[in-house]
């Protein structure tokens, strides 16, 4: 695969922007950027994009950090039962109807925007 | 203690659904504290970061295990990330939180149609 450093720098930025706009990862930048604009396969582009995650959000904690703006007890507490949780959703992931659960959690994100613009 | 429990159930859940549905926790973390534990918005998004950064840690490491880490294109994005996530973080610190809570609502809707449409 031919490397573009120039695309690949424009695509961070791009997500590391978003990403701490927001308060995520980036992710949904960085893999549909990887498989659009430089030709990744969708396996290798959560991979990499997953990678690519602990620079961006490292450093885009460092402002909210300084502003005293993290709740480092919940962060805790959310880490080790986010690892847990996402070990065995690896175990289970083919087990589970995706489409239905994807229809399902779609619905809940539709309330929750709906609840954030109203609140 | 009962605080404790129930954060360690909110990312137990989205650990697992995330995992599931191939999405990151972030876009699902920083509503959950917003809505359920009635945190900032700032200290939300704040919060999120500092979560995810060991779960892609993590999850790096297991995605490099079987060989789907591209490490010398992730360190170009990683280079440009570094200086988007200090600007993209600062610019949101500058913002008034119930506005920036409203564009995290239109984020949301974004996340939404793209996981019907696929």
């Amino acid at each position: 695969m031919t490397i573009r450093p120039t695309r690949a720098v424009a695509l961070g930025l791009t997500a590391g922007v978003v990403g701490g706009m927001f308060g995520v990862g980036g992710g949904i930048i960085v893999v549909p950027g990887l498989v659009l604009w430089l030709g990744f396969s969708q396996h290798r582009a959560s991979g990499t994009s997953v990678a690519t995650i602990i620079a961006s959000a490292s450093a885009g904690l460092i402002p909210f950090a300084i502003d005293g703006s993290v709740d480092w007890f919940a962060a805790i507490a959310i880490t080790l039962g986010a690892i847990v949780g996402a070990s065995l959703g690896a175990r289970v992931l083919h087990r589970i109807p995706a489409r239905n659960l994807t229809r399902a959690f779609s619905v809940l994100l539709f309330v929750a925007a709906l609840r954030m613009i109203l609140a | 203690m009962i605080e404790f429990a129930s954060f360690l159930v909110l990312g137990l859940v989205v650990g697992l659904i995330a995992s599931t549905l191939g999405i990151g926790g972030g876009v699902v973390f920083v509503p959950a504290l917003v809505v359920f534990f009635e945190f900032a918005q700032h200290t939300a998004q704040g919060t999120s970061l500092a979560v995810i950064v060991p779960t892609a840690i993590a999850g790096a490491f297991a995605h490099g295990r079987r060989g789907r880490v591209n490490w010398r294109i992730a360190g170009w994005i990683a280079a440009g990330g570094v200086i988007g996530g200090l600007v993209g973080s600062a610019a949101a610190l500058s913002i008034d939180p119930d506005m920036l809570r409203r564009l995290f609502a239109v984020l949301l809707v974004v996340v939404a149609v793209r996981l019907l449409s696929r």
